[in-house]
């Protein structure tokens, strides 16, 4: 009960200061999507198939397939969005538990969801034009 | 006979609410706001509660009927087994038992422009709307300010000076208006972090409302909004 205080609650004005959200929002989507529909495909690719022998796919294909055109769309289906809408999740889950630190957790999040794409992108790279 | 547990407050005899029980007899059409009713005529005066239609129209018997936000005059005690417990709205202040401050909740709707805007004030036109036109917005406008989605939304909760779901929806409500002019002048709090980007996207603000509003959708459909303006800003090099 201690939360409910009879104190007024005043609202001070506020400069209308423009939220950052859209962008994360639209990454955030755009990740939803991909964790909907391809993460499950990879699921059952790499996680089923493959494993149980149903499908034959060789190190060596993988390699020529991932470093080319859909080896970008790939990185960027299945782990760069989803690596946003996860640190999204993260971050308003944490302010959900209380966590304070707004500032340090929206860096943390998107920070590691930023270093893992750069990571994706520089592996995707150096195999390219190597 | 049912059994109500009434969340008590009265600051005058003592700092700490307690709880009170009552036994009540009921049949299919007592609804919560006759049990307080006759409580209130039959055995302890004192108890303090708000209400007027008795129809769902007025939005003043707001109360937690065993922890969820509900009208009063619209819950109905064959519902609900042999124990019921009454609180107050939560997320907003106690003012004296079932009787919740309600200042923030009208700040915020005050601070939308709840009303049409025109370009120009001096036209003596009528303002010609068609049926289709109407469509757009009409669910919205059946909000009766209960302040139920309130006490629903856990982002209200954590922070109040989060617009909250029926302020972001009366401001949809004008912006679709065919007749209104006036989005430029509510996008700005729109777009902040307390304006539509405090929500999560939990949606039990339109599981409670009473009146079917939805205003889950309508602060969603203000984020696309929200998404969109930024974007024409940038094209404009406001940014
Ligand atoms: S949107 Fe629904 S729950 Fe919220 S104040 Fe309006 S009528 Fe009540
Ligand atoms: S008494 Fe008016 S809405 Fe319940």
């Amino acid at each position: 009960m201690n939360d409910r205080t009879t104190e007024n609650m005043t609202i001070k004005p506020k400069k209308n200061h423009r939220s950052s959200e859209p962008v994360w929002w639209a990454l955030f989507s755009a990740g939803g999507v991909c964790f909907a529909v391809f993460i499950p495909t990879a699921i059952l690719f790499f996680g089923f198939l493959q494993p149980l022998g149903l499908i034959d796919f060789s190190y060596s294909q993988a390699h020529n397939w991932f470093f080319g055109f859909w080896g970008l769309m790939f990185s960027g289906a299945f782990i760069i969005l989803p690596g946003f809408h996860a640190a999204h999740r993260i971050r308003h889950g944490l302010h959900d538990l209380k966590v304070q630190r707004h500032g340090l957790i929206k860096v943390i999040c998107y920070g590691l969801a930023g270093l893992i794409s750069l990571l994706t992108l520089g592996i995707w790279f150096t195999g390219i034009i190597s | 006979m049912k059994t109500i547990h009434i969340t008590r407050y009265l600051p005058e005899s003592s700092e700490i609410p307690f709880v009170q029980q009552f036994d009540i007899p009921a049949d299919d059409s007592t609804s919560v706001l006759d049990a307080l009713n006759y409580i209130k005529e039959e055995l302890d005066p004192s108890l303090s509660f708000r209400w007027s239609c008795r129809m769902a129209i007025c939005g003043s018997c707001g109360l937690m009927v065993n922890g969820k936000p509900k009208l009063g005059c619209k819950t109905f005690l064959r519902d609900y087994q042999e124990n019921i417990t009454l609180q107050p709205l939560a997320h907003l202040p106690v003012e004296r038992d079932l009787i919740v401050d309600m200042d923030v909740f009208l700040t915020h709707l005050e601070a939308v422009k709840p009303y049409l805007i025109s370009d120009d004030s001096l036209s003596t036109e009528p303002n010609k709307q068609t049926p289709t036109q109407m469509a757009k917005y009409q669910q919205f406008s059946d909000c009766i300010n209960c302040g139920l989605c309130y006490s629903a939304c856990p982002q209200f909760g954590l922070n109040p000076e989060f617009l909250g779901p029926a302020a972001i929806t009366l401001a949809h409500r004008y912006n679709l208006d065919s007749r209104d002019h006036g989005k430029a002048q509510r996008m700005p709090l729109l777009n902040t972090e307390e304006g539509a980007w405090s929500c999560t996207f939990v949606g039990f603000c339109s599981e409670v409302c009473p009146k079917k509003v939805d205003p889950a959708a309508a602060v969603n459909q203000s984020k696309v909004e929200s998404a969109k303006d930024m974007i024409i800003q940038l094209f404009k090099g406001n940014l």
